[in-house]
């Protein structure tokens, strides 16, 4: 520890001055005492004597008195010092000392001034600080001293140790009168000290302060008579430090192109109050990552308060909050799409409340084209149709949310939750299909044409509650949930479809409905947790979870060309009702770094449903009523051989019910072609589950890697067979129905890593996925075995070059390889491929220059299919004002116009290549201001263009 | 408050107690005989452990950055407000001669309870009496073993006097040269001990509180056990690999990396010690 310059100069200076003032001075001298603690020389034994710099209270050196309070400093440097004296009850002493002239210097006896026994007791009885001794000022901190609400100073002062009110107000501080009150230092309204004990509300002071000063006619002459008076000055509360900040943005194009968003935030200590709002054409249907968390503050991120209890218990951390991510911009990359949205939120916390109340509104309406192929095979032969969509749809979502957490005390804690929402839907389409058989696609079997509409309303509810407490027992909690929730929705549909036939002779068919389908669901659940430390290193955990739910749907279907009448064999009403328990323990050896848990629960579900035509009419069968008993073992160990290299391993049994529209047993389609019907003797689906991962990470150079891997062996899994049939009346329809088969696996691994090749420089990163689906299904009643394995391979390099410029180039490949068994023909090998650059350069000061290339290119050699698609978007962006408050920016999107997105995908016995058209070459200028500033620098991300 | 020392000698206070009006008569004698009980501590404490609370809050952290942009700051401190704390126990034995501090094997945080995180290596020993000091830090993730000649900080000394667990105390402050930190400490009078958490020392009195940034850590003692110790001072004779250094060596480690990461506009303190 160096000495600073200056103190070296001073150090040395005094010392030269010194020696020049008097050539006999001493270079070291011994400087002695004796410390009392009154007049008469009552010795302050083992009192602690410090030497310090005069210049800055430097610890030069320090010793302690004998018992007799005699202490000594021998062989010191002969120097200016400040000799400060600390003995427990008593002021601290201080006193200046000049360098001595002597070798020894004898500062007789220094006598020690006693704190006043009441703030002694201050200091000592209340254990958290709220007296500060400072000099001769005591100093109380108002704020540890509860008042109830609307107190006035008087009543927070009645509560301070060592000060006394008497019944007119009259103020006594450690046995004195207190003469005069300040508040922030000067006087309040005139010399009577009550007008402002008795007028200030005691919730505005955050210090009292008491001190001796010179009697005011003493400070009036200037001559100093002696007299002390004693005052009290009352510090007032520094205003909650309150803010404001947002932004807006305005942004205009080519091809009518346009966009907005702007959002406001005011905050103080306890509260945080934000609006937000956004408008465009631009197929961004929310907000970005930045505005959304500006907008919710500190609840952005929930503590996890779910209130279903199992073998994880009810393990800490934070998640994302999810209940208004309706707000976030969630784009598929189909079609054009319309959005407006905005929000209101509010947070208070004052860590004993927490709370949270947010209102949003979003909606979209979207214009989608698209063109498909698809490809159907049996066990004897392949068909094909292809699938033109044009769809008109809108969305709109209303969301209330609220959450209140109240601490009562470190022990007990309730969360409270609560959310409101309101939706509607409205969806027009038209669908043009043709039907042939693969090898002959001039073959044409038939042709359907459908217009379809359809509109729902929904109400959603969803409240719980969660009470945990926590005993002395370091380890000992008991948890209690409870959730009620309900949806409730109504949709009307319109359904019309041409069938054009042509075997064995040509005609058309025309079928048209109008359909009324009500849901409304109700779920009530509870659970209970409760956690006991067997010792340090052993823990058992016991929950029970209790789930009761009943649902009604209805669907009613009705023939307009038949007067209205009810289509019998498409209206159904059930109602199904599931009940759930659950019961389990589990136990925990924890030693530093590896943590294994074992356990085992026993589960009942009964399902219970009924089917009638219409919510009055008879049952159509026996209820059914299905029960399952499993007992659920489970196995987890998380081990960290070192801080920087962890292993978790767990083992989970999963038995999951059967949705209740999977077991209804009339058929549901919106096209004759295409028809789903339930099973009323569906099972639930059985399945071991092991995870497992991995990851690393070195602090020295940015180095981390990762790797996990998922695997399910299914011991009964629902898939969907599928019944094709080709019929005179309809051409071909295909049914499919949900069934449990034994057998299939499900395995995904998953791997990152970035490796830095020069630190803070250039980087490295590869990741990928690979994964294996075997999934047995039926098709016309013959056993499929579907073999999917997929493979996903990333790799990037970025440099950044100071704040200036960052630069990153990026390949990948995603193979697909698709088996069945029944017709190995059709094997699928899909393929994509992309590569691509990205550069962000400040090429002159607070002038940007961003932009992208990528090119990807599709295929699936099958079907001779080939789709290239690249993009380049440019934009540059200028920071304007002091603050770099205002950002202009001009920017390309899709330069080459040659933006679609393109889906391939394969499924039980079908294979399905969309190519849906969507927002292609626009320019955009814009400009934002922003109330913090704009982000001025060159941050290393490989992230997209920002448009506006 | 854990003080368990017998009470024989009549102090200052209770003496002062005479000129003093009887104002709560079972309040005085509860009051004197433990004052009594806390100066009678400084004649007869030899050695004994110490468990300090350390409150980590890393918006505060963060906050006293000054490298990092206001607009970062800021948003941090907007989303995380008031969650953004958490606590650890670590533990002092110390001696007139010799202390060492080390991880705690209590939990601090009651959620934590049940779960055991790999610690990281870490430990500051000191020898008042050799001179020498030996520690084991993580930084940058590599272990340093470091054996030097003893180096306190070189404190100011102020004027406040506040009690921490039971014992009164008096401030003062270092600022860090290295991390940037400033540090205002509050040392109890009747300790005489130079000993205190991190790598804190060298002050008249055993040092009981330390708050570093204006709140961002704060560690504070929250049991203090006078005992005689058996085995727990001698030189540590670790287990784990590191690399040797001298304290300047490892100084310069810092320094270069503190000064890369402010390069970056990156926090230092997730790779190093804060």
């Amino acid at each position: 520890m160096k000495k600073p310059v200056f103190l070296r100069l001073f150090l040395a200076a005094s010392l030269l001055w010194a020696n020049a003032l008097n050539a006999q001075t001493p270079s070291r001298v011994i400087l002695k005492g004796l410390v009392s603690i009154d007049s008469v020389g009552e010795p302050a034994a083992m009192a602690t004597v410090m030497l310090l710099n005069p210049a800055d209270s430097t610890l030069l050196t320090f010793a302690r008195c004998d018992a007799q309070g005699a202490f000594v400093f021998r062989n010191v440097r002969n120097a200016a010092y400040l000799l400060k004296i600390s003995y427990v009850g008593y002021l601290p002493y201080q006193q200046y000392l000049s360098p001595a002239e002597n070798e020894t210097v004898d500062l007789g006896t220094l006598v020690l001034r006693p704190i006043q026994r009441e703030l002694m007791e201050v200091v000592v009885r209340t254990a958290k600080a709220p007296l500060y001794i400072r000099g001769d000022t005591i100093e109380y901190d108002a704020t540890t001293f509860k008042v109830p609400p609307g107190s006035t100073v008087e009543d927070l002062l009645r509560r301070l140790p060592g000060i006394e009110v008497d019944d007119g107000g009259n103020i006594k501080a450690q046995g004195r009168d207190v003469r005069r009150v300040y508040v922030d230092g000067k006087t309040f309204f005139g010399n009577d000290p009550k007008l402002a004990t008795k007028n200030l509300g005691a919730e505005t002071i955050s210090k009292v302060q008491v001190f001796d000063e010179k009697s005011e006619a003493a400070r009036l002459i200037g001559v100093d008579d002696g007299k002390q008076e004693r005052v009290m000055n009352l510090e007032l509360k520094e205003e909650y430090k309150k803010g404001a900040f947002g932004k807006a943005t305005l942004a205009g194009g080519s091809d009518n192109r346009w966009a907005t968003r702007g959002n406001y935030n005011r905050f103080d200590d306890l509260q945080q109050f934000s609006l937000i709002g956004y408008g465009n054409n631009i197929n961004e249907t929310g907000v970005n990552w930045e505005d959304y968390s500006e907008f919710k503050g500190q609840s952005t991120f929930q503590e996890s308060d779910g209130g279903d209890f199992g073998f994880g218990g009810m393990s800490g951390g934070y998640y994302f909050s999810t209940s208004e991510s309706g707000l976030m911009n969630y784009f598929d990359g189909r079609g054009f799409t319309r959005n407006a949205g905005g929000g209101i939120n509010y947070n208070f916390d004052n860590k004993k409340t927490k709370a949270n109340a947010s209102y949003i509104y979003n909606q979209t309406f979207l214009d989608l084209e698209e063109f498909a192929r698809r490809d159907n095979f049996l066990n004897t032969g392949v068909f094909s149709n292809t699938d033109t969509l044009q769809r008109n749809e809108f969305r709109g979502n209303h969301r209330f949310n609220t959450r209140i957490e109240r601490n009562f005390d470190s022990l007990n804690v309730l969360i409270l939750k609560g959310g409101l929402s309101w939706s509607r839907s409205d969806d027009q389409e038209l669908r043009q299909q043709r039907f042939f058989d693969s090898d002959a696609p001039q073959n044409v079997i038939n042709r359907i044409g459908a217009d379809n509409g359809s509109d729902r309303q929904a109400w959603t509810l969803n409240t719980s509650a969660v009470f945990r407490h926590r005993f002395r027992k370091a380890g000992r909690a008991l948890a209690l949930s409870a959730g009620y929730s309900q949806q409730v929705s109504e949709q009307r549909e319109r359904f019309f479809s041409q069938n054009q036939l042509f075997v064995p002779f040509e005609r058309l068919e025309q079928f048209r409905t109008r359909n009324l389908n009500d849901v409304d669901g109700r779920q009530l659940k509870s659970s209970a947790l409760y956690s006991e430390a067997l010792s340090q290193r052993w823990f058992w955990q016991t929950f029970v979870n209790a789930r009761y739910s009943d649902n009604d749907a209805n669907r009613q279907v009705r023939a307009p060309d038949q007067g209205d009448a009810r289509v019998d064999s498409l209206s159904v009403f059930y109602r199904f009702t599931e009940q759930y328990y659950r019961l389990g323990s589990s136990i925990r050896y924890v030693v530093e770094g590896f943590n294994a848990t074992v356990g085992l629960a026993g589960q009942q579900l009964t399902l219970n449903g009924r089917f009638a035509r219409d919510r009055e009419l008879p049952l159509l069968a026996p209820p059914i009523r299905r029960s399952f008993g499993d007992l659920i073992p489970y196995a987890a160990i998380e081990i960290e051989p070192t801080d920087n290299l962890s292993f978790d391993v767990e083992y989970t049994y999963q038995v999951s019910a059967p949705s209740f529209s999977n077991l209804q047993p009339i058929p549901i389609f919106t096209n004759p072609a295409f028809q789903s019907i339930g099973n009323p003797e569906l099972g639930p689906e059985r399945a071991h589950n092991l995870d497992f991962s991995t990851y690393y990470w070195d602090d020295a150079t940015f180095a981390s890697l990762g790797f996990s891997f998922d695997v399910n062996w299914y011991e009964s899994q629902i898939v969907f067979s599928q019944q094709v049939e080709r019929s005179d009346s309809l051409g071909i329809i295909t049914i499919s129905r949900p069934e449990n088969v034994t057998g299939g696996q499900r395995l995904w691994a998953y791997w990152w890593s970035n490796v830095p090749i020069v630190k803070n420089r250039l980087s490295f990163s590869f990741n990928g996925y690979a994964g294996r689906r075997l999934a047995p299904a039926f098709v016309n009643d013959v056993r499929n075995e579907t073999d999917d394995r997929d493979l996903g391979l990333n790799a990037s390099l970025s440099l950044t070059l100071g704040s200036k410029l960052f630069f990153s180039t990026n390949g990948g490949a995603g193979l697909n390889n698709i088996s069945y068994s029944i017709q190995s023909d059709l094997n699928q090998r899909i393929r994509s491929y992309s590569a691509g650059v990205s550069l962000k350069w400040e090429f002159i000061s607070k002038t940007f220059l961003e932009s992208n290339f990528n090119y990807r290119f599709f295929s699936n050699p099958t079907f001779d299919f080939r789709q290239e698609v690249p993009i380049i978007n440019a934009s540059v962006r200028r920071l304007l004002g002091a603050k770099n408050r205002i950002e202009m920016r001009l920017a390309a999107f899709d330069l080459l116009n040659r933006r679609i997105t393109i889906n391939q995908r394969g499924a039980e016995n079908f294979i399905t290549t969309s190519i849906t058209p969507t927002l292609a070459r626009y320019f955009m200028l814009s400009i934002s201001y922003n109330f913090r500033g704009h982000a001025d620098k060159v941050k290393g991300s490989s992230g997209g263009i920002i448009i506006y | 408050m854990d003080i368990k020392i017998p009470s024989t000698r009549q102090t200052c206070l209770a003496s002062n107690a005479r000129q003093t009006r009887l104002v709560s008569l079972l309040l005085s004698l509860s009051l004197t005989l433990w004052l009594a009980l806390l100066n009678t501590a400084a004649a007869q404490v030899a050695e004994g452990e110490i468990r300090y609370l350390v409150k980590h809050d890393w918006v505060k952290k963060m906050a006293a950055l000054e490298y990092v942009s206001a607009r970062e700051r800021e948003q941090t401190a907007y989303m995380w407000g008031n969650r953004s704390e958490w606590k650890e126990y670590m533990r002092l034995y110390f001696s007139p001669q010799r202390s060492r501090y080390e991880q705690s094997d209590e939990v601090a945080e009651a959620e934590m309870i049940g779960y055991a995180w790999r610690k990281e290596p870490l430990l500051f020993y000191r020898d008042f009496e050799q001179g020498r000091q030996f520690d084991i830090v993580k930084a940058e993730g590599r272990t340093y073993l470091i054996e030097d000649t003893l180096q306190c900080p070189q404190w100011k000394i102020l004027n406040d006097l506040r009690e921490v667990a039971g014992y009164v105390c008096m401030n003062a402050r270092w600022d860090d040269p290295l991390k940037g930190h400033r540090i205002e400490v509050w040392f109890a009078l009747d300790l005489p001990i130079p000993a205190g958490p991190e790598d804190l020392c060298g002050l008249p009195g055993l040092i009981l509180e330390a708050n570093y940034n204006n709140g961002a850590m704060v560690i504070t003692a929250d049991r203090i056990d006078l005992r005689a110790l058996k085995t727990e001072l001698d030189w540590p004779k670790p287990k784990i690999k590191g690399k040797k250094v001298s304290l300047e060596q490892y100084r310069e480690v810092l320094r270069k990396y503190i000064a890369e990461q402010k390069k970056a506009e990156r926090p230092w303190f997730w790779g190093v010690r804060y």
